[in-house]
């Protein structure tokens, strides 16, 4: 029989005003199992918890039932003090008669008997608790970061430069991500290149970091600790140790293709290097691009059509049979960094995107201003290489407007808009620009000032509203609007567009997958908590960081990947990890193997097991939870038809004698 | 009985105490609903008293089992209450939770349980004003369908005429054609043994009265004779597969149409493997069920179904090598009528046609044995700890495990109706779940025989139907 204990707090008047303490700690008494009940004004000072602990001795108690607030607020607490006096703090429950009824119930009667059938329920369930240990799991000592924008790099650095191993994956050729197309950055001005290329040459040489670029995440199976992770090398047909980066290959290669980098403003060949900072400085050679034919054969190249590069390598460094290479790591921790992209949609096109090449996004005019871009940092008109006069800004294309785009604000385009106009004021001082915005969202530090600076200072046109119409007249783009501050229709003789579009995740639910991490309705990675635990997933071990999880400028981005890489080294900086012990548990002898709890596994925690018999051969397969894997969430349980399967510290049993004491009690309402 | 019978009814059965409070227990979430309720109290919004909760990790940890236990236990309300689409802590407990309890929703209604006692509703952890409101709504929705009605239907009711079933049946096989068929079925079974593509064959062999068969395990090719084909092979072989499988590698199954969606869905759960199986598909007769043909006969060609490896008509043997996933069970059913019309009636008169049919039953658990896709080792009737269905032949229990059995194979189920045909109490179990079929059908789409697809309640999409989530 259990000795149960059961404490209900006055919490001051907060539970004493309604509830009639005393009545309840009367009726406690003849709960079965029960040999100790007391109240005390404040159960959760030091002398409350000292009562707690002191009775859990005197009487030898083997349960405890504390009737106070929430056990969103106290549970730790007096947990921590059942444990103090030696009792497992799982055999410690709370009844909820603060926010669940005195503060809720304001008939003393009504309130009372409730909070009675509560303390009842959780005697019943305690009772059947059971003592739990934390689950103990090893840690990899070696991080993974996906993506290597300047995100991933701050992530892989923080933890590198604190001695910790990590593998940094990026599929493109370079790392840098959009970081490093920008030309200057809001709202200080500086280089957007001279900040970032130091990183990446600091990534390229850290001896804790090893570099995978070129390539992309195949699977990733495991949990916290100890996942497993397989990447594919993608080919690049140049191998990379002997490259020098001498360039003699391009110079020959006879196959142009839009250079990437440049948002295809500039063309590079088949075989490249995607901007002269790139980090490794290795060419990489395009396969779709390259004139040699691939057909029939999925790597590699079948017949060579041209041998140029080859020829003129002199480190002989061309390797036409160069086969995808697949790499497998065990990894602690993964940080998610994988970016944004442009999402030019229907009211990019309704603005002329893609039918007039005057009309370009805030990527391309980014790198039109950039002194490493096409046009070396001059602006001029796509269309027919002169400087323009008039430029024509939009804000917030595609984004807050849920029928045509996105419904969310990137929270970008306000200020690298205003960086923009500013920039091009500078560069081409008669110039005039024009901005179409819906308002300013400068939240930044020093960002409401950089705005009245673009105002004031450089006189940018700011015009409320959205223009109605663009329309290509004589050589020019006539954007019609209305000023809906003033009432006016506008009409802008424009020599260029630049459209501020939405921002959207990179990726498209494929890494999410992969990494079996939610996403919200938009694509963006969702964190365990908005404000509580921001760079967390819900799935322990992996975290965010930058625009994968939401729009966000550098400075945000790169705090949050501090931030991750923090969190990641919280748990690399442990031997073993500790987890929560509610975990659901199989009967392997009643198991019939439907694996139906498999199906509905949300973590991919349950595993078949084969079970084995005397001569060693297997004669059933059942489910067996990896309690490492397993987030406690009791899917299964239910799943079961069985029943086979049961949750830890949500037992059947637990519940079923809860329901009971909720039912059989009725008559104590209607006292 | 007219509605204003059953209104009266009811008040002579006993009228409600005037102080009478109902008692409602809420099952909520720990994330979202629990937290909410904190919330609530944090900002003093004051709601009915009548509610008790109970802290769960998830929706998805909530099970009909503990609804039934605490109405059973005399609760007059159930509200369960968790995470909104999206939020779930576990990132999709709650939208697996959400069919669960649609189409354990869709049963309760069906047998007559007031849905005015059912509730479900989304509240998260910042929506205290949110859980206020919906504790209220369902106290005053509680309070207006009064007291749980006694499970034990009124003596002396009159009982409800169902409509008659029709339905022109499978094509006519007269005696010659049957003949032709079982030397047909009799060649192929002794070629597949000869050939060895299989160890035994499951068939139907003459039983001791005219039209009547019992199954077969046929191994040698002179036994083959044996085999017998028409309106007496009842009994769904897919359930003797399993044991047969612990001798022979490979096994050979006769079967009708309506015996292949349990074969498929056994495949689906693990408890077959295909490449252990021979189906041999043949053409069907219809079966008889005492002077006429089985209801579910009625609506069904009976020609065999693509998913056969060999396929016996009059004609001759055929291999087959159609596509599994573009076959799908017949839609229309000489039942629907009888389930529209019984729900038509107010839910009070179903209450009573469901207990009384309910209070019949034996607890043989015929139905379990007979059903193919009843392969738990221990029922979880036979559990005792804890005992979520009562053992013992009274009303209460005898609901819970109808009702459970029912739950348990929803999705599941594929219409062959052996329980219903060995049920010694002549309990409805056919049109329960063809009910429910059908409901998984209407809201996620068809029951397929495809044995690759995911059954629909382990499954789940975002834009699952939630209309009567408050």
């Amino acid at each position: 029989m259990s000795r149960v204990g059961v404490f209900v707090c006055h919490c001051g008047e907060n539970i004493a005003r309604n509830v009639k303490v005393q009545e309840v700690v009367e009726s406690s008494r003849d709960i079965p199992g029960t040999v100790v009940t007391a109240d005390y004004p404040y159960l959760c000072s030091a002398p409350g918890q000292q009562m707690v602990i002191d009775a859990i001795e005197e009487h030898d108690l083997d349960r405890v039932v504390v009737a106070a607030c929430s056990p969103q607020l106290h549970e730790p607490t007096f947990r921590a003090a059942a444990a103090q006096a030696g009792l497992n703090p799982h055999l410690c429950e709370m009844a909820n008669i603060r926010e669940h009824c005195s503060w809720v119930h304001r008939d003393a009667e009504q309130a009372s008997a409730k909070a009675y059938q509560t303390v009842v329920a959780a005697v019943e369930r305690v009772k059947r608790s059971r003592p739990l240990d934390p689950i103990e799991v090893p840690v990899t000592k070696r991080a993974l970061v996906i993506g290597a924008g300047v995100a991933g790099i701050r992530s892989a650095l923080d933890m590198a430069n604190a001695g910790h191993s990590v593998v940094l994956v990026e599929r493109q050729p370079s790392i840098g991500g959009n970081m490093s197309r920008l030309s200057e950055t809001f709202p200080t001005l500086d280089c957007s290149q001279c900040i970032l290329t130091p990183l990446m040459v600091q990534v390229s040489r850290h001896p804790n970091i090893e570099l995978l670029t070129y390539s992309e995440i195949e699977e990733v199976s495991g949990y916290v600790g100890n996942f497993k992770v397989r990447i594919r090398r993608k080919p690049s047909f140049v191998v990379a140790e002997d490259c020098t980066a001498c360039g003699d290959c391009a110079e020959v290669c006879p196959q142009p293709s839009g250079n990437e980098f440049d948002m295809a403003l500039s063309s590079r060949k088949a075989i490249y290097i995607p901007f002269p900072q790139a980090v490794p400085s290795v060419y990489t050679l395009d396969p779709d691009r390259c004139l040699n034919s691939k057909l029939d054969s999925p790597t590699g190249f079948r017949v060579l059509a041209c041998v140029k590069c080859d020829e003129v390598c002199k480190p002989q460094c061309i390797d036409f049979d160069m086969q995808p290479e697949f790499i497998e790591r065990e990894v602690g921790v993964i940080v998610a960094a994988t970016g944004f992209d442009m999402k030019l949609g229907q009211q990019a096109a309704e603005c002329g995107y893609g039918k007039h090449v005057d009309v370009m996004d805030g990527l391309e005019f980014e790198r039109m201003l950039s002194a490493s871009g096409p046009t070396e940092g001059e602006v001029r008109r796509p269309s027919d290489g002169k400087t323009p006069k008039d430029v024509v800004f939009i804000q917030c294309v595609g984004s807050r407007n849920p029928e045509h785009g996105v419904s969310y604000c990137s929270r970008i385009c306000c200020m690298y808009t205003a960086k923009h106009a500013l920039l091009l004021r500078h560069k081409v001082p008669e110039s005039r620009a024009y901005i179409f915005y819906m308002d300013i969202r400068a939240g930044g530090k020093g960002y409401e000032e950089f705005v009245h600076r673009a105002m004031e200072e450089e006189r940018v046109m700011y015009i409320r509203g959205r223009p109605s119409q663009i329309i290509e007249e004589e050589g020019k783009l006539k954007v019609l609007g209305v000023d809906t501050l003033s009432g006016r229709t506008v009409e802008i003789d424009a020599d260029m567009v630049v459209l501020a579009a939405a921002m959207e995740p990179a990726d498209h639910g494929e890494i999410a997958g992969k990494l079996r991490i939610a996403a919200d309705t938009d694509g963006f990675f969702k964190e365990a908590h908005p404000k509580l635990r921001p760079v967390e997933t819900l799935t322990a071990g992996i975290f965010l960081a930058g625009t994968a999880q939401a729009p966000k400028d550098i400075p945000d981005t790169v705090s949050q990947a501090s931030a991750a890489a923090s969190k990641g080294m919280e748990m690399l900086s442990k031997d073993f990890l500790e987890r929560d012990p509610s975990t659901a548990h199989v009967d392997e002898s009643a198991c019939a193997g439907c694996f139906e709890c498999l199906a509905v596994c949300p973590y991919g925690a349950i595993e078949r097991k084969q079970l084995l018999d005397a001569q060693g051969e297997v004669f059933r397969e059942v489910a067996a939870p990896n309690p490492a894997m397993c987030e406690g969430c009791g899917l299964c349980t239910v799943t079961c038809r069985g029943g086979y399967i049961d949750l830890e510290g949500y037992t059947d049993e637990q519940v079923f004698a809860q329901l009971g004491a909720l039912g059989a009690l009725r008559e104590v309402i209607e006292r | 009985m007219t509605e204003a019978n059953v209104t009266a009814a009811k008040s002579e059965a006993g009228a409600v105490p005037e102080n009478w409070k109902p008692h409602i227990v809420a099952l909520v979430c720990n994330w979202c609903s629990y937290a909410g309720a904190d919330m609530a109290g944090t900002t003093r919004r004051e709601y009915p008293a009548n509610v008790r909760m109970m802290r769960f990790p998830c929706t998805g940890r909530m099970s009909p089992l503990m609804i039934l236990r605490a109405f059973e236990q005399g609760a007059d309300g159930v509200l369960v209450s968790g995470c909104h689409p999206g939020d779930c802590h576990y990132v999709q407990g709650n939208l697996v939770a959400r069919r669960r309890f649609t189409i354990f929703r869709s049963l309760m209604d069906f047998i007559g349980v007031d849905l005015k006692r059912l509730h479900f509703a989304w509240v998260s952890a910042a929506e205290g004003h949110k859980w206020a409101k919906v504790v209220s709504e369902v106290t005053t929705s509680v309070q207006e369908a009064g007291p749980l009605p006694s499970f034990e239907h009124p003596e002396g009711w009159g009982g409800i005429d169902l409509p008659e079933m029709t339905g022109s049946g499978p094509q006519e096989l007269d005696e010659q054609r049957l003949d032709a068929i079982r030397a047909n079925l009799r060649k192929a079974a002794s070629e597949v043994l000869t050939t060895e593509r299989a160890g035994v064959v499951i068939g139907y062999g003459s039983g001791s009265l005219p039209d009547q068969t019992h199954p077969v395990l046929i191994t040698k090719t002179a036994e083959c004779e044996k085999l017998e084909w028409g309106q007496g092979c009842r009994n769904n072989l897919g359930a003797y597969v399993g044991s047969a499988l612990e001798k022979h590698e490979r096994v050979a199954v006769v079967a009708k149409t309506c015996d292949l969606g349990a074969i498929s869905g056994l495949i689906r759960e693990g408890q077959l493997r295909r490449d252990q199986l021979l189906v041999i598909g043949v053409q069907c007769p219809g079966v008889r069920d005492g002077s006429g043909l089985a209801t579910k006969c009625l609506s069904c060609s009976g020609d065999p179904h693509p998913i056969c490896d060999l396929v016996v008509t009059v004609e001759g043997v055929q291999e087959s090598c159609e596509d599994p996933s573009a076959a799908a069970l017949d839609t229309p059913d000489a039942r629907d009528e009888q389930i529209a019309y019984l729900e038509s009636l107010p839910h009070e008169e179903r209450w009573q046609y469901w207990q009384r049919q309910f209070g019949r039953c034996l607890r043989c658990y015929a139905c379990r044995a007979a059903c193919p896709l009843c392969y738990c080792s221990t029922c979880i009737t036979d559990k005792h700890r804890p005992q979520w269905v009562p053992t013992s032949i009274d009303h209460p229990g005898n609901s819970t495990w109808n009702i459970i059995r029912a739950v348990h194979l929803a999705g599941r189920c594929t219409g062959c109706d052996e329980c219903a045909r060995v049920c010694p109490a002549d309990i409805r179990l056919d049109l329960i779940n063809r009910k429910l079929s059908l409901e998984v059908e209407r809201q996620y789409g068809k029951i397929g025989l495809d044995p690759e697809e995911k059954s629909a309640l382990v499954d789940f999409r975002m834009e699952d139907s939630e209309e009567f989530i408050l």
